[in-house]
């Protein structure tokens, strides 16, 4: 697409994907465990959450965490702790087992009603010289169909989320390139 | 011949003065009409700053004069007769009694009545929807079809048709006319806008839950107190319609107001206060704790930041713009008479202030009061700011909770304190309201509650009542004749009385 900003920060712009904004958002509304994993509470947490039920288990294997039941009992009984790596193939595996369960239900909340509106709040051009800064607004929108974009999300697509995005902006107008990097975007569900 | 006609028109002028009331009758005259200087003005051919003039001090003369004073009598007449003022249209407004719009064919030959298309449409008169005609000052529909008002009509008569000279009696509902001299929001400020504001959505909701609950008032308390926050939300969205600014519900938040862990605070420091006199004069007093009424409608007027917060260091405070700070207070002398202005803070050093705060120890370090030093401001996050973003919603809750105290309906009263309070306690990262993502007002809506407490205090102390407590967002304890001070009863001007003790010097303890 010929909009698409090809050298973002040449002149000093500085924002984040909208995509990202987008997935740090679902991130957050999701919700979850903020202990962090180092901390026992947080891994013991994290474990429980990933070995409850065998449907449980079987996301944990698919989505990385591929040590023998006799590990995990060993972890859940305090006999051994995870090693670093381990502890961050947890943390990946619960954040997209959590993604994974919570998407149903926060698909259902954005597309119900209507839709969610969406505030798009533009990128920050305090470092841009003054002669190459543009008037770039904030701008809302409502956002009627999120399946491709919670889908691309729960998956952990980085690739199909900002596609997914992208083909939503577009309907800002003509304008919708200067929107591809954000400072945030802001909605709730 | 001519000659003769103009001098008998001098010989008719000199007569003796027609009589005019006193200047500030006349403006209350046409306040009451709901009339603008500029109709008036209009009207009699004369600029409105004259009218403006003549409502001052100047006094008319002339031709000009006879006119203004047969306008000021008949609106005289109209309150005299006040009584049945809808129903007692001027008897040439024949179509008035059947009232439906005005016919188009008759007014255009009717003299004096200017019909002007309108290229953006305002709301009818009658009806409030958008019509595209203005007769005689009027926005209203010129075909009685595209008109909804016919079977409303009848209590609203036809806008009269020669101008300004008399207006239809005002409408007895509308909640803003208590405001002559406050601004509208609407892009038109003309006397006879049909109020623009909210319907009367709370009304609506207290009477559907009266009725769903079969008129069990414990039941529908219940219903409404549970849909409290989506129905301020509603009335938010409501009152900021046309309105300039956009309520920016979810903007990047800095860190600072963030929560350190899911029930930990923020590092904002509200300034609540929480002060006891140390020590009380000698003798025995008659303490009275006083209770400011609705303390958090009050404060909902402040100066709230509009947008993304953005970030600046060394810069002097700008009143334009509101937001948190990162400060050094002033020392504070007058602790055993008043209580700190920043709240009991045990630490000393920088801490991150809202506005209001700011604003009152700026306000109390300059020449007026003098009374500490001006604060050091380090950091500041803010955006450009009004006063005005709430204000129409704050007008729609506190008309409501008036109405509702005049004729002693406790469900709306309910209903409405608990629409505020738990519009400011969710309106910041609660999973109660999603709708709304602002820490930043909500700290600065509770702040301003608590710098509004405080400066009752101050005056308390300045007219010489002895004040010996000051507490949460609402509470005031006074020693002294407090009724010479504050007016008492139930609206957010007033206080009212929570408790009166004895204390003695020495022990300060109650009794």
């Amino acid at each position: 697409m010929p909009q698409k900003t090809i050298d973002f920060g040449k002149y000093g712009a500085r924002g984040i994907k909208g995509s990202e904004a987008v997935a740090r958002k679902l991130d957050e509304l999701a919700g979850g465990i903020t202990t962090p994993v180092t901390a026992r509470r947080g891994l013991m947490a994290r474990l429980h959450y990933l070995t409850r039920t065998a449907h449980a288990r079987k996301a944990a294997h698919d989505a990385g965490l591929t040590v023998t039941d006799r590990t995990l009992t060993a972890w859940l009984g305090g006999k051994r702790r995870p090693s670093k790596a381990n502890l961050e193939r947890i943390e990946r595996a619960y954040r997209s087992v959590r993604r994974q369960n919570v998407a149903r239900h926060l698909l259902r909340r954005l597309n119900s009603s209507g839709g969610t509106r969406v505030e798009i709040h533009p990128l920050n051009q305090s470092q841009v010289p003054r002669p190459l800064q543009r008037v770039v607004e904030y701008r809302t929108m409502n956002v009627r169909r999120w399946d491709r974009i919670v889908a691309a999300w729960a998956a952990g697509d980085d690739q199909g989320l900002d596609d997914a995005w992208t083909d939503t902006i577009v309907d800002l107008g003509s304008q919708w390139g200067q929107y591809e990097y954000v400072t945030n975007v802001g909605f709730a569900a | 011949m001519a000659d003769f006609d103009a001098i008998d028109s001098l010989l008719a002028a000199v007569g003796p003065e027609a009589a005019l009331p006193a200047p500030g009758v006349r403006r209350e005259l046409r306040e009451r009409a709901r009339l603008s200087k500029a109709q008036v003005a209009r009207a009699l051919g004369v600029s409105p700053s004259t009218v403006a003039g003549w409502e001052d001090a100047r006094e008319p003369s002339g031709e000009i004069r006879t006119r203004y004073a047969y306008l000021l009598d008949g609106l005289a007449a109209k309150f005299e007769a006040g009584a049945e003022p809808e129903s007692a249209p001027e008897p040439e407004k024949a179509p008035a009694a059947t009232a439906v719009s005005p016919d188009p064919g008759q007014e255009d030959s009717g003299e004096g009545d200017d019909v002007e298309s309108l290229a953006v449409p305002e709301p009818c008169v009658l009806c409030g929807r958008p019509a595209g005609s203005r007769v005689a000052g009027f926005a209203q529909h010129l075909d009685p079809a595209d008109c909804q008002a016919v079977t409303r009509a009848v209590s609203a008569p036809a806008p009269p048709a020669s101008g300004a000279a008399e207006a239809p009696a005002r409408q007895e509902d509308a909640p803003r006319s208590a405001r002559p001299s406050g601004r509208s929001q609407g892009p038109a400020r003309r006397a006879f806008q049909e109020p623009s504001g909210p319907a009367d959505l709370i009304g609506e909701a207290v009477r559907s839950a009266l009725a769903e609950h079969q008129g069990d008032v414990e039941a529908a308390t219940a219903a409404l107190l549970k849909r409290a926050i989506p129905d301020a939300m509603r009335l938010l969205d409501e009152t900021r319609k046309g309105a300039r600014y956009d309520i920016v519900a979810h903007p990047w938040i800095p860190g600072i107001l963030k929560k350190q862990t899911s029930r930990g605070a923020d590092q904002i420091w509200e300034a609540r206060p929480k002060w006891t006199r140390g020590q009380l004069p000698p003798g025995r007093h008659e303490v009275t704790a006083l209770d400011i009424n609705g303390a958090y409608l009050s404060a909902l007027k402040t100066h709230l930041p509009l947008g993304q917060l953005e970030h600046s260091a060394g810069l002097a405070h700008d009143r334009r713009r509101a937001g948190v700070h990162l400060i050094t207070p002033p020392a504070w002398e007058h602790e055993d008479v008043l209580p700190n202005p920043i709240g009991r803070r045990d630490e000393p050093g920088p801490l991150w202030v809202t506005e209001p705060t700011l604003r009152l120890l700026l306000r109390l370090s300059g020449p007026k009061y003098g009374l500490c030093a001006p604060p050091e401001i380090h950091e500041s996050y803010t955006s450009g700011a009004t006063e005005n973003l709430l204000e129409k919603f704050r007008v729609a809750l506190k008309d409501a909770r008036d109405a509702a105290i005049a004729a002693g309906d406790e469900i709306t009263l309910e209903y409405v304190k608990a629409m505020y309070s738990k519009f400011v306690s969710t309106m910041g990262e609660s999973n109660y309201n999603r709708e709304l993502y602002r820490p930043d007002w909500m700290h600065i809506i509770r702040s301003q509650a608590f710098a509004n407490l405080w400066m009752k205090a101050l005056k308390a102390h300045d007219e010489g009542l002895t004040v010996v407590r000051a507490m949460g967002t609402d509470e005031l304890h006074v020693i002294g004749d407090w009724r010479r001070v504050f007016a008492e009863g139930r609206g957010v001007t007033e206080v009212k009385v929570k408790d009166a003790y004895a204390a003695a010097a020495g022990t300060g303890e109650e009794e």
